[in-house]
């Protein structure tokens, strides 16, 4: 046996090729977009269904209606109740999961692949024909009202709901928490559902993404025995404009009397999903704040010790989403992290990324990108994205080259563009007595103590 | 056959290290899995959350890496990466694309071999204050984020390796030392006290070979020490114990524990059963009653923790909407649990459906195959179980549930946690 070289990390051996899997993809009447890929190993498969039924096309008002629309669908058809739906699929061990977001809901089914054809059905049933019986409508009402006031008490979702109100301008809808407001959602009523999910449950927009161990001829047969006769187009989304809520920074202390902790986000508005700088804009997060050893972590944790851990993100959406920095610290010191993390920012905008860290971040997203690609259900995620956002067909397999190909300046370039830290909202969940007064000494900008709830 | 058929091809090296292979070249990825048989529950009194310190200070360097150069270099690499402490076991685990095995086997067996020429105060010091925001962040700072610590205490006696937690206690770490770091590191991070699992794509031929390579001339240690405290006990609580909470929780919530047989005991899987029975899924007993029929409870959930020392335990808990009155709570989980000393087979063949195909599901990933094969070598010397899993689960019948419900969820065998909000008081 051949002793090891440690002084030095070993070199990689040939690298073998990956592909992001076969996508078959095909228009059902109706307009249905159906997209499938035979992936290999093990005999599960998952189905996306994908509705264009967001929460970004309701105005204020009705804010919440599409989340809770999602959530009732379990609530039973015009055949089964509630637990007769949840039993059909679990006896088949099945699994349903509604989610809804910014720009759509979307049902996903997994499942065993010789089971397909049944749980199909079901998930057609649900989506084709929900009843919205009234005691399910006020249950799924109620949870909801509940989650809100739970998001109201958890630090970490409060400070995530007031750093978008403090930094996209009112009336913007990614101003508000997505689930809606107590206000808005305590007067749904079954009519209110059962005309959503009439107007917008519809196939002209919507995707059906199954990925698996399975034979598409099949698949598609038994999607268009299940879905064929679903028809019609929901209505066009409103479009809106994203406007910031201020351009000068400031402060804002969130008082949560006795917090041991400060929940800390800093962020501006960022771009939208379709922007080109995206794939350099990865690049410039990750070095930044998307990995374990980017800038603001080695700062923040391993330099300093303030927190667990600090992340940067932009929000991708169909409209310009957020940049934010995010993190939690320990009370006494919630001063000297925000001036950390603005100073992170300022540095990164004024000097630039170096080529290494560069290098390093191109490596890491192009090489994490097949180990998110293991199971079908990732897959099938992947594909919905580019259904939702009307990525172009060959948007995965060219990707990491896309990724791999952007340089230092393009890095530094975007980052001056998106990257605005004397524009940022400071954002900061925690005890005002204590991190106020400190806050006011940095100097970043007007510190103002509100208190909610 | 069963559903699974995962290979599974086992091997020691000389100085005792457990090596368990399982090739699927499906995709170029390979995952690097390594349990150590240490955890919280071989913490000695006064120095609790200290295996969780340690396995911080892992990712600190060693002889041959440099502070940060571990994360560095398995990012740079595309992979990913991290560790876990729990209870009877450390877990350190990459995932990288397969053309960088080696350099996971580099960096796990370097930190294997030779961790402590890298330590320093400092070092210690940081991790310490990290662990200290991972305790703010994760529990004191959160509505709820007591349960555990308060239910151990309720469910284990006070000498019970788990009657405290895995985080610990803040005063411990302030007492640890560089010694500590050292002695914990001589006594329980030896090859033959750990298992290295590599799942995924890699190259049949030579991977013993490597292995061998980077960690064979790691010396082997004294077996580990015997854990410390009682670990023997009673297999009920004996009665109802109770803990009353009232914080600035946003909604009431009950947890109900039961001492239930360890992971080993052949009867787990019944407790398996049981849990998924009860909560698992939208039809199980209590989504069905309490958050749909009745709609006293926001959300329900059920566990079984899979734990080795003298009795595991399970918990069901429900959390109830603004101003419910946590009573109203507890007496309809009493009554789901009554109800399943008359559950009825539909319920069981439900139950095992669904596990079954949440079993599978997770197996997609070479990561968590990995972790399980890792983890039934390291508990139970038999990685192979992994393929009998489901076996194991459909073998329950619907007595052994009603069984179990009578024997272990009755008012001799709980413990009642309530959390109930200042504001309705």
């Amino acid at each position: 046996m051949t002793r090891v070289d440690r002084s030095r990390p070993p070199a990689p051996s040939a690298i073998r090729p990956f592909d992001f899997p076969d996508v078959d993809h095909r228009e059902l009447g109706g307009g249905l977009d159906l997209r499938v890929a035979r992936t290999g190993g093990f005999p599960v498969v998952s189905a996306n269904l994908f509705v264009r039924a967001g929460e970004s096309s309701l105005d204020e008002a009705r804010a919440g209606l599409a989340v809770v629309a999602g959530d009732a669908l379990e609530g039973g058809t015009k055949r089964r109740s509630g637990t007769e739906l949840a039993e059909s699929l679990e006896r088949l061990g099945a699994r349903l999961g509604v989610s809804t977001g910014w720009e759509g809901t979307t049902v996903s089914l997994s499942c065993l692949a010789e089971r397909l054809d049944e749980a199909m059905g079901i998930l057609a049933e649900a989506i084709l024909e929900p009843e919205f019986p009234d005691d399910e409508v006020a249950r799924t009402r109620d949870q909801q009202l509940a989650q809100i006031r739970q998001r109201a008490m958890d630090p970490s979702s409060l400070a995530a709901d007031r750093a978008a109100h403090h930094i996209f301008a009112p009336g913007v809808p990614y101003a508000r928490p997505l689930g809606g407001s107590l206000a808005s959602v305590e007067r749904l009523v079954r009519e209110d559902l059962a005309e959503y999910a009439a107007a917008w449950y519809r196939p002209a927009t919507s995707g059906m993404v199954v990925v698996g161990d399975v034979d598409v001829a099949e698949v598609e047969a038994l999607v268009r025995a299940r879905l064929g006769g679903w028809s019609g187009r929901p209505p066009a989304r409103e479009e809106f404009e994203v406007v910031p809520a201020t351009r000068e920074r400031r402060v804002w202390v969130v008082d949560r009397p006795g917090s041991v902790q400060s929940e800390i986000r800093v962020g501006h508005v960022g771009v939208e999903r379709s922007n080109p700088d995206v794939y350099a804009l990865s690049v410039l997060n990750t070095l930044l704040g998307g990995a374990f050893t980017s800038r603001l972590n080695l700062n923040l944790r391993e330099r300093n010790g303030f927190t667990y851990g600090v992340r940067s993100r932009f929000s991708l959406r169909s409209r310009p989403g957020s940049f934010q920095v995010s993190t939690a610290v320990a009370g006494d010191v919630t001063a000297p992290a925000v001036r950390e993390i603005l100073g992170e920012l300022e540095r990164l905008v004024e000097e630039g990324p170096i080529d290494d860290e560069v290098v390093a971040a191109r490596d890491y997203i192009a090489g994490v990108f097949p180990l998110r690609l293991e199971s079908t259900g990732q897959v099938a995620s992947r594909i919905v994205e580019q259904v939702v956002f009307g990525l172009p067909e060959d948007y995965h397999r060219t990707y990491r080259d896309r990724i791999r190909s952007v340089t230092t300046d393009e890095a530094l370039e975007v980052g001056r563009r998106h990257v605005r830290p004397y524009e940022a909202q400071v954002v900061v969940v925690g005890a005002a007595e204590v991190v106020a007064p400190a806050l006011e000494q940095l100097a970043v900008g007007p510190v103002e103590v509100v208190s909610v709830g | 056959m069963g559903i699974l058929s995962v290979p599974v091809e086992r091997h020691t090296l000389g100085n005792g290290l457990r090596i368990v292979l399982s090739r699927d070249p499906s995709v170029p990825v390979v995952a690097v899995n390594l349990w150590y048989g240490v955890g919280s529950r071989n913490e000695a009194p006064g120095r609790t959350g200290f295996a969780h310190l340690f396995e911080h200070m892992m990712f600190q360097g060693s002889e041959h890496v440099p502070k940060n150069k571990h994360f560095e270099l398995v990012e740079r690499a595309g992979g990913t990466l991290n560790a876990s402490t729990w209870f009877d076991r450390t877990n350190y685990f990459e995932t990288v694309p397969s053309h960088h095995l080696e350099l996971a086997l580099w960096l796990e067996s370097d930190r294997m071999g030779w961790m402590l020429p890298a330590m320093d105060q400092e070092k210690l010091d940081n991790q310490r204050d990290v662990v200290k925001n991972e305790k703010r962040q994760r529990y004191d700072n959160q509505p709820y984020g007591d349960w555990d610590e308060r239910l151990q205490r309720l469910v284990y006696p006070e000498r019970h390796p788990y009657h405290h937690t895995v985080i610990g206690s803040m005063e411990d770490l302030d007492a640890a030392s560089l010694d500590d770091v050292a002695s914990f590191f001589r006594t329980f991070y030896v090859p033959n006290n750990a298992v290295l699992t590599v799942a995924g794509d890699f190259d049949a031929t030579r991977i013993i070979d490597t292995i061998g390579r980077y960690f064979g001339d790691i010396p082997a240690g004294a077996p580990p020490p015997p854990i410390p405290g009682e670990s023997d006990l009673s297999p009920l609580i004996g009665e109802t114990v109770r803990d009353h909470v009232v914080s600035d929780v946003p909604l009431p919530r009950v947890i109900m524990a039961f001492r239930i047989p360890p992971y080993s005991s052949d009867d787990f899987a019944v407790a398996e059963v049981a849990r998924a029975v009860l909560g698992m899924g939208r039809a199980s007993r209590l989504y069905r009653s309490l958050v749909r029929e009745r709609r006293v409870a926001k959300d329900v959930v059920s566990y079984a923790f899979p734990l080795l020392t003298g009795a595991s335990m399970m918990l069901v808990w429900a959390t109830g909407y603004p101003g419910a009155s946590p009573a109203t709570l507890e007496t309809a989980l009493s009554e789901e649990l009554e109800g399943l000393a008359t559950a009825d087979g539909h319920e069981v063949e439900r139950a095992v459906a669904v596990a079954e195909t949440d079993l599978v599901r997770g197996l997609e990933q070479v990561g968590e195959r990995a972790d399980l094969l890792s983890m039934f070598d390291l508990y139970f010397d038999e990685p192979q179980r992994l393929n009998r899993e489901v076996d194991r689960l459909r073998a329950v019948a619907v007595e052994d549930v009603r069984l179990f419900a009578a024997n272990r969820l009755g008012p001799d065998n709980r413990a009642v946690l309530v959390y109930e909000p200042e504001s309705s008081r």
